[in-house]
């Protein structure tokens, strides 16, 4: 299944539009006035200026607040989509609610205490958006991410990510009508299943996964899982041998 | 679905004896075009799987018969299967009996075709042959794999070939795909590592039995694009 382009001229457009240029646009304007999201719970908010709201919805990362506010907008962040921005590309400061700036290290912390599997879920979010992958959250469609090839506007997704580790430690995808499920539902909104696989290559148990530094020992495998059906194959002839 | 009926059934049909020590039939009159892509060939004999030999009988084109001369009715077949004889299973029939009715050609895997097919594959090494075939020289050999084949586990079970008229067994090329038979559950990652690590760039599938349907699926190794 390759990519699905909304319309005519979308696959242009995204050509001459790419995602890293979007992302870089952004990085500079983060940068620029100083961005700094406040810590909460399992969100990190954001205020934002007219031209840092287009490149966030460009690039999609966070979701848009309604407020009254007419001087600035205001984003919410996911743990991933937050550390990502603040860590790997290091153009945005996070503080608490007392206003005291977090370390990369302190955030860690907070973030793999608050939520679980939030190492191998930000490894994995992290892989694809160093690929300039748009990746938005799956769970309406019961995954854990969706992947686009651009911006949603201009394309379909093409995945529905699942997040696996050593071990298997979140029981994903335990028994077969697990599968049968998740395919369908998959099928349905025309994705393919995409398994990341982390490898936590020897890095086991809590202790030593203390700080973001542990991400370079991991490395992630890419599988996508398809349903064969042997009458349509058949049919298409794809699959008949010539001499 | 396709049923692919064969024509000559109830009179005028095959026949085969069965085996009982090797767990297989000889086929002793090949009546019909079925036998270009069933059944393997040793010592100039023909000899089919219980699963070809049932798929055949349930459709009436062959008769099997026992050492005493009776025709084996279909209810002693079935409970040769029930009782694993042969290497096979309720299970793997099943899988067996939709792909080989859609059309596809099956062999169990690790079997080859003739010992024309071992002899043309590059014997390079001693005692291997392409797909992982055994360098045998008598059927008594293949049956000795059976005690070893245990088809409940997540391992390779048939090598699936496409729909083909011209299928030679002689040069059959490489299967489509291998199939594993995956009861238990889903394969793990290291399963999946292990068993295409064994089948040497032929992909492979995975299938489960559930209530008489057959689910089968594919675990690619993919590599997502960087994008621009």
């Amino acid at each position: 299944m390759g990519p699905r382009w909304k319309g005519k001229g979308s696959e242009a457009k995204a050509l001459a539009n790419p995602i890293s240029n979007s992302i870089s646009d952004l990085q500079s304007s983060l940068l620029k006035s100083n961005s700094q999201g406040i810590l909460s719970g399992c969100s990190v908010l954001l205020a934002t200026n007219p031209q840092q709201t287009e490149l966030l919805n460009q690039t999609c990362f966070g979701r848009p607040i309604i407020t009254v506010d007419k001087h600035k907008q205001w984003f919410q962040f996911t743990l991933e989509e937050a550390f990502y921005l603040c860590f790997s590309l290091s153009c945005m400061k996070i503080v608490d609610g007392d206003h005291i700036l977090k370390s990369n290290d302190e955030l860690w912390e907070y973030m793999v205490s608050k939520q679980p599997y939030f190492i191998n879920s930000f490894k994995a979010y992290s892989h694809l958006r160093v690929k300039n992958w748009v990746v938005r959250s799956g769970c309406q469609y019961g995954v854990d991410f969706v992947a686009y090839r651009h911006h949603p506007s201009l394309v379909h997704s093409e995945y529905g990510v699942l997040v696996f580790s050593d071990g298997n430690a979140n029981n994903r995808l335990r028994v077969w009508s697990d599968f049968q499920c998740t395919l369908r539902l998959c099928g349905s909104v025309a994705k393919t299943l995409l398994i990341l696989h982390v490898n936590r290559n020897g890095e086991n148990g809590i202790g030593s996964c203390s700080s973001p530094s542990c991400l370079d020992r991991f490395s992630v495998d890419e599988r996508t899982i398809t349903r064969w059906s042997p009458e349509r194959c058949r049919e298409d002839q794809q699959c008949l041998c010539k001499s | 679905m396709h049923m692919v009926i064969y024509p000559s059934y109830s009179l005028g049909g095959s026949v085969a004896h069965w085996r009982e020590e090797l767990g297989m039939a000889e086929v002793v009159s090949n009546k019909g075009r079925m036998w270009i892509t069933t059944g393997i060939v040793r010592g100039g004999k023909l000899y089919i799987f219980l699963e070809d030999a049932l798929f055949l009988a349930e459709i009436g084109a062959l008769q099997l018969f026992d050492v005493d001369e009776k025709c084996i009715p279909l209810e002693d077949i079935y409970k040769k299967v029930a009782g694993g004889v042969g290497g096979s299973s309720w299970e793997s029939f099943e899988v067996y009996r939709h792909l080989k009715s859609l059309g596809y050609i099956i062999k169990r895997h690790g079997v080859c075709w003739s010992m024309k097919q071992v002899k043309s594959a590059s014997a390079s090494v001693e005692g291997e042959s392409e797909n992982g075939c055994e360098e045998t020289a008598s059927i008594t050999e293949i049956t000795k794999l059976f005690s070893s084949m245990q088809i409940t586990e997540a391992g390779p079970v048939f090598d699936v070939y496409p729909p083909n008229s011209k299928f030679r067994k002689s040069s059959p090329g490489e299967p489509m795909f291998i199939l594993c038979i995956s009861s238990g559950g889903p394969p793990t990652k290291k399963q999946i590592e292990d068993i295409e690590g064994q089948c040497e760039g032929i992909p492979l599938k995975f299938c489960y039995v559930e209530h008489g349907r057959v689910s089968i699926f594919s675990f690619n190794d993919v590599e997502l694009p960087v994008l621009p």
